[in-house]
């Protein structure tokens, strides 16, 4: 995943980048995990958006440390998405994050077993193959 | 006086894993084979609403397919199972409103030989709003979203991997009676155990059957129906719920799923109770998914549906017989439609085998997850 050189292993499916988004993912590029938040009454937006769910106040990506802790996990074990078979058993986490929103990543060096709801992780940008955006994976850390 | 909309008809082709036809002529035949049942011609269809992921054949085609050119109604709902009840709800509606007379009610797609639910390369999906944070994790299939919402269940209920395969096994067994149903081979726990994982805590038998097919369901008014050849069937309670723009991240509790909020819609808008529920048609595209809706809708207590399915009362003879048709598990996965299809037979008494004596109260559900909706069918009086 974090080799970029291997050309047998498909593209993975593109996000389709918006306006709303954008700046979660040129956070990426720089090496920083940034959420949508909103600069009038501070509320963090898992989803980006241009004006804040609760006040409609603008909104502006912020930086964050990108610790969390599990909230939710699988074990991928079928080999469906062409992308990732090669990497099957993998663990997809379902991280809260520090600030409140949720998201989806890997959870690195994972095959499952010792895995817990509640454990803490710490936020990390890999490389992909196809694009100069980085996703955003998790490691568990020592609690 | 207001008119009161009723379900006459209800069709349906062949289940497969390789139709080899069009979506557009599943339809097509499913709608004939609602109208034949109702014992209504095709020239009375002035209304056509269906659902579709772009797997589909339109509501305009299939209206022309079956000779009904002047459409009042014309309506293709994008959506998955989730929107199983919203379409009938909105047939009932449009019939209620005067907007028309008598609607075809319709699924159709080729879920196993074209565009599979449980394939990462659909191309009909797009990777935008919350999809876009999953993409680049792979997390883009249905068995992994709803393993996520299993998992925490797991955690906060102290479930078993058996409470998922009394589930799995029962639906089984109730499908063995169904001759329509995809697999009719006894499941045992053993078996359940053994299988390989697919996404854990999923294994294969907690993952429902990809199918080809379509089933449709006939709705007019209840004057119309005095004059036809079934029973009406009527709605006599409704609820939906899409919450937190239907995100598979951002549901709040995801020990529960959209059927905590949609329950309170359901049980609101009639006097009916849990208790009065005969059969009970649960949207089951995982065993997940019937474990976190049977407790929300308060067929049982949340957390105790493994439970409920292992001491019988999910069955003949128990409290409530759920999913005898063998559901979206075993039946096949015809998005859930193939529910609204069994709820109706069953109330007709039209069952076979697998009748539930004295049925008079049918709850159908739709969707998982953040998203969907239930309703309860009964005789019209």
């Amino acid at each position: 995943m974090s080799t970029p050189s291997n050309a047998a292993v498909p593209a993975p499916p593109m996000p389709l980048i918006d306006a709303d988004s954008i700046g979660f993912w040129e956070a990426t590029r720089e090496g920083r995990i940034a959420l949508c938040r909103c600069t009038d009454c501070g509320t963090w937006l898992g989803r980006p958006l241009e004006r804040c769910s609760q006040c409609a106040g603008p909104t502006a990506f912020a930086d964050v440390a990108g610790t969390g802790t599990v909230y939710s996990y699988i074990v991928v074990h079928s080999p469906s998405v062409p992308a990732f078979a090669h990497l099957v058993p993998y663990v997809v986490a379902l991280v809260e994050l520090a600030e409140g929103p949720r998201l989806p990543g890997i959870l690195l060096g994972e095959r499952g077993a010792g895995v817990s709801i509640g454990d803490p992780v710490q936020g990390e940008l890999i490389e992909v193959a196809s694009m100069e955006e980085r996703a955003l994976a998790f490691r568990r850390t020592p609690s | 006086m207001r008119r009161e909309a009723v379900v006459v008809g209800i069709g349906r082709t062949a289940f497969s894993k390789a139709s080899g036809r069009t979506p557009l002529a599943m339809a097509a035949e499913a709608a004939r084979a609602a109208l034949d049942d109702a014992g209504m011609p095709a020239t009375e269809v002035d209304g056509v609403i269906d659902f579709h992921t772009s797997d589909s054949a339109a509501a305009t085609d299939v209206g022309r397919a079956i000779g009904a050119v002047d459409l009042g109604l014309a309506m293709d709902v994008t959506g998955g199972g989730n929107v199983a009840v919203t379409v009938v709800g909105q047939a009932l509606a449009a019939v209620q409103a005067g907007a028309c007379d008598t609607v075809v009610v319709f699924r159709s797609l080729n879920g196993r030989s074209g565009n599979r639910y449980g394939k990462g390369d659909r191309p009909a999906v797009q990777m935008r709003g919350d999809l876009q944070f999953a993409a680049l994790h792979g997390y883009v299939i249905p068995s992994m979203w709803i393993a996520m919402f299993a998992q925490r269940q797991k955690h906060v209920f102290g479930l078993t991997d058996e409470d998922f395969g009394h589930i799995a096994i029962t639906t089984r067994k109730h499908a063995t009676a169904n001759p329509h149903a995809m697999q009719r081979t006894p499941l045992d726990m053993e078996t359940y155990l053994s299988s390989r994982w697919i996404n854990e805590p999923f294994r294969l038998y907690d993952c429902c059957l990809e199918t080809d097919g379509a089933v449709a369901l006939i709705v007019t008014t209840r004057e119309r129906a005095g004059h036809l050849r079934q029973t009406p069937i009527r709605v006599a309670g409704f609820g939906e719920a899409h919450t937190n723009g239907g995100s598979w991240t951002a549901f709040p509790d995801m020990s529960q799923m959209y059927s905590a909020y949609a329950a309170k819609r359901l049980w609101n808008s009639t006097d009916l109770r849990p208790s009065d529920i005969d059969v009970a048609c649960m949207y089951d595209c995982f065993t997940a998914t019937t474990m976190a809706t049977v407790g929300d809708f308060g067929l049982c207590p949340r957390g105790e549906t493994g439970t409920f399915f292992a001491e019988g009362k999910a069955t003949y003879g128990g409290e409530v017989v759920v999913n005898p048709h063998g559901g979206l598990l075993s039946e096949g996965y015809l998005h859930g439609l193939n529910h609204h299809y069994e709820a109706v037979l069953q109330l007709r008494g039209q069952a076979g085998e697998r009748q539930v004596r004295g049925a008079e109260h049918a709850l159908v559900t739709a969707g998982a997850g953040p998203s969907g909706g239930a309703l309860i069918y009964e005789v019209a009086p």
